[in-house]
């Protein structure tokens, strides 16, 4: 339990620094780091599979994504533009009404009862994989050809064409 | 199942057959292995199916109906697209592939029986198309089309997506049956996160076929696309579309129509009517006016769809095949145009009646079939579209239908002015064996069906 609690509070401290930071590149980073504790929540949770694809996809892929195209664009405070005193009224307004939604919210909680789930090795990856290759066979076959269809697609739309084209 | 399988193989080895450079031999075993199909299809009517492959999918009359609607067409596409693709490119078998792998996820979207199929299918079709679309890799116009149409469609994929999922939490299965017992079992007290997937459900299906509030992209896409691939748009996918927009309503949400979804679908199909009409009128370009007017069927086949009943099966099916042939007629001879005056809008077609009786001809026969006029299909497909509406008592629907169908007649008899009683100095254009086939194939097939329409009314 006090796992828990020492990565839930790395969670909301990495998720405040993102807000906080002035250099959005660092901002990132510590987005980054933000999923990876979400992803040893999801491990703790005996959630195998969620985990590993939070780190692939969220992690890997899509924040890799991100720092490119932050650095791509090279943003410094010059180029920022400078925001009127209409948008900060209403990024006052919109952010009160949020907080008066979650204070709202917050006033009508109450504790239930701990739900137990029927199955709790429900998402480890040897389950998920023993419905993919049984139950939903047709459908991950078919995948195959969605993932056929892009990569000729790609490679088609990408290659150097020699001559050129009209009509 | 035995079509999907043979569709899927064909892409593969119309893919090898580039790779080997036999590009003579591309059409034909295209068009070949896609008859293999439709044979294969159709000898599964009225077999009993049951679901298949731990209940994925289900080869029933409806899919049985639907799959050989859009491998037909398919067939009448390909057929005009002798000399076509080399015009953008070298790499002609690609083209061929990717529309077949487009086909297969049609297949599979008309014959879902899982929303993980649905979800698969619609994808295929989506992926494929979004690449289509982009082929003049150096025309502008096709360019902003792909990259429209990928950012809008892949949007729409996700509220689709959101809905299956809220759909699964409330009911616990991704099976249509189940789905449908979960909505059977509990006349009060359904999970609002089931209404809450309906409606994404709506959303992002309506995305898809083009419907009113949702349509935004459907003229750049159709006039930037390729006409061949936009001919292929607004019928095969449109119809596949249909098919499963129906497939999913008619089973599952059928009992939930009158308290919560049928007014909501009502209002989109009003809108879509008024939105698709109305600004047909204003187009200058033919092929504009076309997208214009397939957002307007949208609407029209929308109806069967609000009316839910025994009947719209075979409503949607008759007014998607008497739609997609005369659209199929009406496209066919934009690309003659197109390729040889260079233009697509309505003057490019003056005094074409004079120089081209034939192409003249077909092309009044299709959008007479497109306006609902009778002795041909599409008065038929309106005819039935009505009935069925009437049927639930929409009064008010068949008024503000009408009303519609009038708009329509005067945009579509503006180019059959245009080609008739416009006088222009203009070449003789010709065409090739094939398009006369397929042209000749299709108004047949339109009057027929206009005069003997009990050929496939009685289908269901």
């Amino acid at each position: 339990m006090s796992l828990f609690y020492f990565v839930a509070f790395l969670s909301i401290l990495f998720s405040l620094l993102v807000i906080f930071t002035k250099n959005p590149v660092y901002s990132v980073l510590y987005l980054i780091a933000t999923f990876f504790t979400f992803t040893i929540q999801y491990i703790l949770l005996n959630a195998q599979f969620l985990a590993v694809v939070n780190f692939i996809v969220y992690m890997g892929a899509i924040m890799v994504l991100f720092l490119f195209v932050l650095m791509l664009m090279n943003l410094n405070k010059e180029t920022e533009p400078v925001k009127s005193n209409l948008v900060k009224i209403i990024g006052v307004i919109a952010g009160g009404t949020l907080l008066v939604t979650l204070v709202g919210s917050i006033k009508a909680l109450q504790t239930s009862a701990v739900s137990q789930l029927p199955n709790s090795n429900i998402g480890l990856v040897a389950n998920l994989g023993r419905v993919l290759f049984s139950e939903f066979l047709l459908p991950f076959e078919l995948s195959s050809l969605l993932l056929l269809s892009a990569m000729v697609g790609a490679v088609l739309l990408a290659k150097k064409d020699k001559r050129t084209q009209n009509g | 199942m035995n079509s999907l399988i043979v569709i899927s193989i064909l892409a593969i080895v119309v893919l090898y057959i580039g790779l080997f450079k036999a590009k003579n031999a591309l059409l034909p075993v295209t068009i070949i292995g896609l008859i293999a199909a439709l044979v294969l299809s159709i000898m599964e009517w009225n077999s009993g199916a049951s679901p298949i492959y731990s209940g994925m999918m289900l080869f029933d009359n409806f899919a049985v109906a639907f799959s050989s609607l859009t491998i037909v067409s398919t067939i009448l596409i390909l057929l005009l697209s002798k000399n076509y693709f080399e015009k953008i490119s070298e790499n002609v078998a690609e083209y061929y592939t990717i529309i077949l792998f487009a086909l297969a996820g049609i297949i599979v979207m008309v014959s879902y029986h899982n929303m993980a199929m649905l979800f698969v299918g619609l994808e295929i079709m989506s992926v494929s198309l979004y690449i289509l679309a982009g082929i003049k890799k150096r025309d502008f116009a096709s360019n902003e089309a792909a990259l429209k149409y990928f950012l809008m469609g892949a949007f729409s994929t996700g509220f689709l997506l959101f809905g299956i999922a809220l759909i699964y939490g409330a009911s616990h299965s991704f099976d249509l049956d189940v789905i449908k017992q979960y909505v059977i079992d509990r006349p009060t007290g359904i999970d609002p996160m089931f209404y809450v997937g309906i409606v994404l459900m709506i959303v992002g299906l309506s995305f898809k076929i083009g419907a009113a509030p949702f349509h935004f992209w459907t003229p750049d896409v159709y006039e930037g696309s390729p006409t061949l691939i936009t001919a292929f748009m607004s019928t095969v996918v449109k119809t596949a579309g249909f098919a499963a927009f129906l497939r999913l309503f008619s089973v599952c949400f059928a009992p939930l129509a009158e308290d919560f979804w049928m007014p909501t679908l009502l209002v989109i199909t009003i809108l879509t009517l008024f939105v698709g009409n109305i600004t047909a009128l204003y187009q200058t370009n033919f092929k504009r006016m076309l997208a214009y007017s397939s957002i307007s069927h949208a609407g029209y086949m929308l109806f069967a769809i609000v009316a839910l009943g025994a009947t719209s099966t075979n409503a949607v099916f008759i007014y998607a095949a008497a739609y997609s042939i005369a659209s199929i007629i009406a496209f066919g001879i934009l690309i003659l145009v197109k390729e040889q005056t260079g233009g697509e809008n309505f003057e490019n077609f003056n005094g074409l009646g004079k120089k081209n009786p034939f192409l003249a001809l077909m092309l009044t026969i299709s959008m007479l079939s497109l306006a609902g006029i009778p002795l041909t299909a599409g008065f038929i497909g309106k005819f039935f579209m009505f009935s069925t509406a009437l049927a639930q008592y929409h009064v008010w629907l068949i008024v503000f239908a009408i009303i519609n169908a009038i708009i329509g007649v005067f945009y579509y008899f503006k180019v059959i002015v245009a080609m008739y009683f416009k006088e222009a100095e203009r070449k003789e254009l010709t065409s090739t064996s094939y398009y006369k086939l397929v042209l000749s194939i299709s108004a047949i097939v339109t009057i027929i069906l206009g005069v003997y329409p009990s050929l496939i009314t009685d289908l269901f």
